[in-house]
Formats: C-alpha cells, sequence, structure tokens
C-alpha cells in the first residue's frame, strides 16, 4: 500500500471516524520503516509518476501480533467496564 | 505544484533538516500524495481554490509535520555514535595516558582527526563528521600560538594577517555547517571554550614555559575528563530524537564541562575567566543558530496561520 492508500483505508474502515493530519502519516512510516518493521519501495507508474509502495516485513508481522494481542485485551477490558452485564451470568 | 504548497513543501525542508537524499525521497512522496488529494478533491466537485484550501488543512501543520519527520530521521545509529565519539575520546585517552607530550601520538591524532574530516567532508558531510572538523581546526589554532614566538616585529606583522584569515576560515566552515543544521555547527565548536579554558590555566600569560608542562602534567587526568564528557555529550546528542533536548543537553553540558574546568584548575582560572568563558559558550552555541537564521532569511514566505491551527493526529469530531 501507498501512504494516500493507507488514509484511505484507515478512514474507510473506521467509518470516517479515525481521520489523520495525513502529512503526519510519513513521519510514522519512516519510524517504521527505520525499525525495520515496514520496507519501502519506488515504483514507477504507467503515466511516469513514481509512487512509494509499502510492504510490512515479517519482524513488522511478529510486532504487528503482539500489538494486537494487546488491544485485544485493552478492548475486551474496556468493554467489561462499559458493559458489566454481558459479562455476568 | 502551486505556489501554496511550493511554501508548505519549503516550509518543511527548512525545519526537517535532512540530508539531500532523504529530503529529495520525502518531499517526493509528499508531492505525490498532494497530487492524488487534489485530484479526488477536484473530481469530488471542489473548485481548484477549495480543493487547495481543503488539502493544506487536511495535511496538518508543516511545523509538526517537519518536527515529526525530524525526530523519524534525527537519531543516529550505534555506529554513529561512536564514530562521532572517537576524536573526544581519542584526545581524552592522549591526555589519561599521559601520551599528550609523545610527538608521534600527536601526530597521529592530528592525521586521524584531518583524514577523517576530509574524508566525511567529501562524503556527504554525515552527522558524526562534525565532532572531527572541531578538531581539525585545532592546528590553525596552533599557527595562532606559534605566530606568539617569533620575533617581536614578525609577530606583529604576522598577526594582523592570520587573524582576518583564521577568522574568514573560521566563519566559512561555520557557514557551511549551519546550512545543513546551526546544531551541528554548535556541536563542532563545542570542544573550543573547554580548550581555551585549559590553555588559559595552563598558560596564564599566552606562553608556554616549564610551568605549563609542569600545569598540564598536573591536570592531564581532568583535561582528559573533559575531553570523555564531551564525548559522552555528543553519544546522547546523537541518540536523542527531539531538537528542544538535543538543544538542552548541548547548553548544559557546556556549561557543567566548563565548571569542571574552573573547579579543576584550583583557582588559575578567576571569576571573570569563567564569565569571559561563558560568554564565548554561549557565543559558540547562538552564533551558528544567528547564522542559520540570517542565511535562510528570504528563503521561506512564512506559513499562513490560518492553516496551522490544527494538532498533528487528531480524532474526527
Amino acid at each position: 500500500m501507498y501512504g494516500y492508500q493507507i488514509v484511505k483505508e484507515l478512514e474507510a474502515r473506521s467509518q470516517g471516524y479515525f481521520k489523520f493530519k495525513e502529512g503526519t502519516l510519513y513521519p510514522a512510516l519512516h519510524r517504521l520503516e527505520k525499525s525495520g518493521l515496514v520496507t519501502g519501495k519506488w515504483q514507477m507508474l504507467p503515466n511516469g509518476r513514481q509512487r512509494r509502495y509499502y510492504y510490512i516485513t515479517d519482524k513488522g508481522f511478529a510486532k504487528l501480533a503482539t500489538e494486537r494481542s494487546q488491544w485485544q485485551d485493552f478492548l475486551n477490558a474496556v468493554k467489561l467496564i462499559i458493559q458489566p452485564g454481558a459479562s455476568s451470568p | 505544484m502551486t505556489q501554496e504548497f511550493t511554501h508548505y513543501l519549503e516550509s518543511i525542508k527548512y525545519t526537517s533538516k535532512l540530508s539531500p537524499s532523504d529530503e529529495r525521497e520525502v518531499i517526493s512522496e509528499l508531492e505525490t500524495h498532494i497530487e492524488d488529494k487534489l485530484q479526488e478533491l477536484t473530481d469530488s466537485g471542489l473548485s481548484e481554490g477549495e480543493a487547495i484550501d481543503t488539502c493544506l488543512v487536511q495535511l496538518g501543520s508543516p511545523t509538526t509535520v517537519a518536527r515529526q519527520i525530524y525526530e523519524a530521521y534525527s537519531q543516529g545509529s550505534w555506529k554513529h555514535v561512536l564514530l562521532a565519539s572517537m576524536p573526544h575520546l581519542l584526545f581524552g585517552a592522549l591526555f589519561a595516558l599521559n601520551w599528550w607530550h609523545h610527538i608521534g601520538w600527536l601526530t597521529i591524532a592530528l592525521s586521524l582527526v584531518l583524514g577523517t574530516t576530509v574524508y566525511g567532508w567529501w562524503h556527504g558531510k554525515p552527522n558524526w563528521v562534525f565532532s572531527w572538523l572541531g578538531y581539525s581546526l585545532l592546528p590553525v589554532l596552533a599557527v595562532g600560538i606559534l605566530l606568539l614566538y617569533l620575533p617581536k616585529g614578525w609577530s606583529l606583522l604576522a598577526i594582523p594577517v592570520y587573524l582576518p584569515l583564521a577568522s574568514w576560515w573560521l566563519l566559512h566552515i561555520i557557514i557551511q555547517t549551519a546550512k545543513k543544521d546551526w546544531l551541528f555547527s554548535s556541536l563542532m565548536l563545542l570542544p573550543i571554550p573547554i580548550i581555551i579554558g585549559w590553555f588559559l590555566a595552563i598558560s596564564p600569560t599566552g606562553r608556554f614555559t616549564e610551568y605549563s608542562i609542569q600545569q598540564i602534567y598536573s591536570l592531564a587526568p581532568w583535561i582528559g575528563l573533559s575531553f570523555i564528557t564531551l564525548a559522552l555529550t555528543i553519544a546522547t546528542f546523537l541518540r536523542l530524537r527531539q531538537r528542544y533536548l538535543k538543544i538542552g543537553l548541548l547548553a548544559v553540558s557546556g556549561i557543567l564541562t566548563l565548571t569542571l574546568v574552573v573547579y579543576y584548575t584550583n583557582g588559575q582560572l578567576n571569576t571573570l575567566s569563567f564569565v569571559g568563558l561563558m560568554i564565548v559558550m554561549w557565543g559558540v552555541f547562538l552564533i551558528p543558530a544567528l547564522l542559520e537564521r540570517r542565511l535562510r532569511h528570504g528563503r521561506i514566505i512564512p506559513w499562513k496561520r490560518r492553516h496551522t491551527d490544527s494538532p498533528g493526529i487528531g480524532q474526527h469530531a
């Protein structure tokens, strides 16, 4: 995916809830790249323009799994707090 | 690219302080994003002006974007940390091990400094080169000191030639460095007040005598310690990401190291000398910043405030 596509995807998946200041996406992507979690590659488009596509690395997948699990735990905990009836018999 | 976007990207270039190759990549990526965004907005029925305004607001403040880009790129690797600390450690070791009076070791140290500086300077001026660059100015200082030993008439003739030439050379180096980032100029010049402090302590008259040699012997461990403090400062400086922390670190380290110099000279430096050294230190610290501001003046057209009042990443209300 490329930067603009990521912004659009995030907006669509969150049904418009998350709206990034789009310029700040790139420093975040570059930090991830420097940490080896994603890798960026320039690709030439048919119209002669270049785009930078980002690919998640193996290290990135491992980190994603950890973060996803932590977020899931956090979400479950919040759900238990705001919907106490849902967890109790 | 319209003028608004040119100003926006110029503002990011100015604040993010990237190397030319990184800058090209970041700016190209932002340009592509802007083109995609404008296309989408004009396709949705907005006029060109409305699309530009909307795009600028949605991109976010250039200051915030540039600060985040700076923080993404500003941390040096451990290899760079080692390379940048090396000249301070080298000179620290020369004094701590009392090798400073061996002409062989001095020659090796200075050759290494000059060789590494020239190599780094011609290979894209990486961040680690600036600490070496500071020490490569030492031969210029040494020539100035040697001029004091010329016969009286010759000294009077040579010094008026030397001073403007040395000042011009120093200013030229500072300008070249400040073009990259004024903080690197300050980093490069940081040892100067420390070296002047030790020089005043060992040679109050400005001339090397037997007394000066004895003084160096007795102060050598503390001279070594001050250089090692500088090495630690550089290492921390390169590992920090935030600019304000880097600035704070240089200021605090400069003051502490000068205090260490005055403390260990056992009264050789009086209050007036300490105040003078502090002024030199603040000069070393602030002159590159003022120079950079002057060099950039006129290149950047101030960003319109109306586009800067939003936070970097925010939730849609």
